[in-house]
C-alpha cells in the first residue's frame, strides 16, 4: 500500500489539515485525529517509532492547552475560586480544540514521510509547478538538518568557553541566542553560495527542456482515493 | 589530573549501528597523544564524548577521578579545551579580539590581565594585524588559528584538536607543532586528531589507532 502516489497523499494531507483548521469542535476533531491515525498506520508502517517527536513537544501542548482554558471566559464555569471562573466548559472545548488541531497537523504532516522525496520533487512538477520552485523546496528541506547540527555545534562551543547557560538571567541568554545566529546564518549563505555553484557547473537551468528519468502515474486506487477524499471534505465543510 | 575513558562505548540516537565500543584510554597530563584511523571510524565522535559535547552510552569519562557527566559544558570547558574540526561553526563574536576575550571574561579575570592574553595569543599566532576583523572573513587556516588562540588563552589542563593541521601551510603547521611542544613542557596534556603522518611522527609522544571502532592495539595505556 506504501506505493500510493505522492499527490494522492499530499492531498489527503491538504484535506486533513483543512479540516482540521476549520472543526471547532473536539468531538469532531477527535474522530478526525483517530481518523489521521488509521491513515498514517495504513501508509507508513514505521510510524510508531516517529511518535517519540511528538512527544517531545508534549509540554509545549500543554502549555497551549492551560492557556486557552484560562483565557477564555465564556460559557458556563465549571471552576470557580473566589467568585472568578476560572475554568468554562468553552474554555476547555478549545484548550481541546487547540491541541488536537496541532496534533492532527502534525501526523498528517507524517504521512509524507512514507514518500521519498524525490517522489514529491515530481509529484510537484507534474502539477505544473515550475522544477527550480520544486527543487528549491526539497533543498531547503534537505537543508534543516545540517542547520540544527551547525547550531548545536555553536551552542556547544558558547558553553564551552565558560557560558553557563541555565545559570544566565533570561536577557543575557537572548543576546547571545542572537549571536550564535551569525555563525549559523553565515555557514548557510556560504552553503547555499557553494551549491549554486555546484548547480551551474552541472547545468541546472542551461537548457530550458528538462528531461526525467520517471513519470508519476495514477492509478486506479489514486483517482479513487482522490475524488473520495475531496467529495467527503466538501460534504463535510458544508 | 588523568584523562580517562572506562569501557567506553557509543551509538548515535539515529545511527543503528555503534560507532566506538570498548574505548579504554588514558590521556596524561605532559603528553600529547595523536588520535588517527580512517574516515569515519569514529575520531571525531570520541573527541566530542571526551569533552563532553557527547554523553556516553555505556562507560564512563574521568577527569581527575570525577566521572565528566556530572559536569556542565562550562566546567569543562574550563579544564578541557577543543578545537572542532571546522572551527567556523565555534565562531561567534564580531571581532577577532572580542573571540579571544570571550572566554577570559567568562573566567572573572581582570582587565589586564585579559588585554594581556590578547596581545599575547594574538601576537603568538601572528593574528594582531586582524585584531578588528571580522572573524568570520577570515581565510581558513586563519579562523583555525584564532580558535586556538581562543581556547588556549583560557589555559586549560587539556586541548584537544580536531584535525588540527588540515588548512595549515607548512609554516603554520610548524608553528602548531612547536606550541603544542612549548604547552606540553608546561604540563598541559594534547590530544589532536590527524591525519598526517609526518606531523604525528614529529611531535606525537603516542599514537592510538580506531579501527572498527576499536583502538588497534587493544589497549590505550602504552607509553
Ligand atoms: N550525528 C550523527 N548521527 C548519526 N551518525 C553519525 C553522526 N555523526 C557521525 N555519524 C557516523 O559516525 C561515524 C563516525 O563519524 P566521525 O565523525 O566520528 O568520523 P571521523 O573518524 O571523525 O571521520 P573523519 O576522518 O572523516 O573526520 C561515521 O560513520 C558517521 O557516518
Ligand atoms: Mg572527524
Amino acid at each position: 500500500m506504501r506505493e500510493l502516489d505522492p499527490r494522492s497523499k499530499l492531498l489527503m494531507v491538504i484535506c486533513i489539515s483543512t479540516l482540521a483548521i476549520v472543526y471547532q469542535d473536539p468531538w469532531k476533531l477527535l474522530l478526525l485525529l483517530l481518523c489521521t491515525i488509521l491513515m498514517l498506520a495504513w501508509l507508513d508502517s514505521g510510524w510508531l517509532s516517529r511518535m517519540h517527536a511528538l512527544a517531545k513537544i508534549l509540554p509545549l501542548l500543554a502549555l497551549l492547552f492551560l492557556l486557552q482554558c484560562l483565557f477564555t471566559r465564556q460559557g458556563v464555569p465549571l471552576l470557580s475560586i473566589h467568585g472568578i471562573n476560572v475554568l468554562t466548559d468553552q474554555g476547555l472545548a478549545m484548550g481541546l480544540g487547540v491541541m488536537l488541531r496541532i496534533i492532527i497537523i502534525i501526523m498528517s504532516a507524517m504521512i509524507l514521510l512514507s514518500s521519498s522525496e524525490r517522489d514529491f520533487l515530481l509529484a510537484l512538477v507534474q502539477w505544473r509547478i515550475p522544477y527550480e520552485i520544486a527543487f528549491m523546496v526539497m533543498v531547503g528541506l534537505h537543508f534543516l538538518p545540517i542547520l540544527r547540527e551547525e547550531a548545536l555545534n555553536v551552542y556547544y562551543a558558547v558553553q564551552m568557553r565558560g557560558t553557563e547557560l541555565q545559570k544566565i538571567s533570561a536577557r543575557l541568554k537572548i543576546k547571545l541566542y542572537t549571536r550564535m545566529l551569525l555563525p549559523i546564518i553565515s555557514g548557510a549563505i556560504y552553503r547555499a553560495e557553494q551549491m549554486a555553484i555546484a548547480m551551474d557547473a552541472r547545468a541546472f537551468r542551461a537548457y530550458p527542456q528538462r528531461s526525467y528519468m520517471r513519470r508519476l502515474k495514477l492509478k486506479k486506487r489514486d483517482y479513487f482515493l482522490q475524488i473520495t477524499m475531496v467529495l467527503l471534505s466538501v460534504i463535510l465543510l458544508i | 589530573m588523568l584523562l580517562e575513558t572506562q569501557d567506553l562505548a557509543y551509538t548515535y540516537p539515529a545511527g543503528k549501528q555503534e560507532i566506538l565500543h570498548e574505548i579504554n584510554i588514558r590521556f596524561r597530563p605532559g603528553e600529547i597523544a595523536a588520535i588517527t584511523g580512517d574516515n569515519g571510524c569514529g575520531k571525531t565522535t570520541l573527541t566530542k564524548l571526551l569533552v563532553g559535547i557527547l554523553r556516553p552510552g555505556t562507560g564512563r569519562i574521568c577527569l581527575g577521578g570525577n566521572d565528566i557527566a556530572a559536569m556542565s559544558l562550562a566546567e569543562i570547558g574550563r579544564q578541557i579545551a577543543y578545537v572542532f574540526q571546522n572551527p567556523a561553526q565555534q565562531i561567534f563574536c564580531t571581532s577577532v579580539e572580542q573571540e579571544i576575550g570571550y572566554g577570559l571574561k567568562n573566567l572573572g579575570l581582570g582587565r589586564n590581565e585579559i588585554e594581556q592574553r590578547i596581545s599575547h595569543y594574538l601576537d603568538y599566532f601572528e593574528l594582531s594585524e586582524y585584531r578588528q576583523t571580522f572573524p568570520l572573513s577570515l581565510s581558513q587556516g586563519e579562523k583555525q588559528r584564532l580558535m586556538l588562540a581562543a581556547v588556549l588563552a583560557m589555559h586549560p589542563r587539556y586541548v584537544i584538536l580536531d584535525e588540527p593541521t588540515t588548512g595549515l601551510d607548512i609554516y603554520r603547521r610548524k608553528l602548531l607543532g612547536d606550541y603544542l611542544l612549548r604547552i606540553k613542557k608546561d604540563g598541559y596534556g594534547v590530544i589532536f586528531v590527524s591525519h598526517q603522518v609526518k606531523f604525528i611522527k614529529a611531535y606525537a609522544d603516542r599514537v592510538i589507532r580506531i579501527e572498527d571502532g576499536r583502538l588497534s592495539d587493544g589497549r590505550g595505556d602504552c607509553g
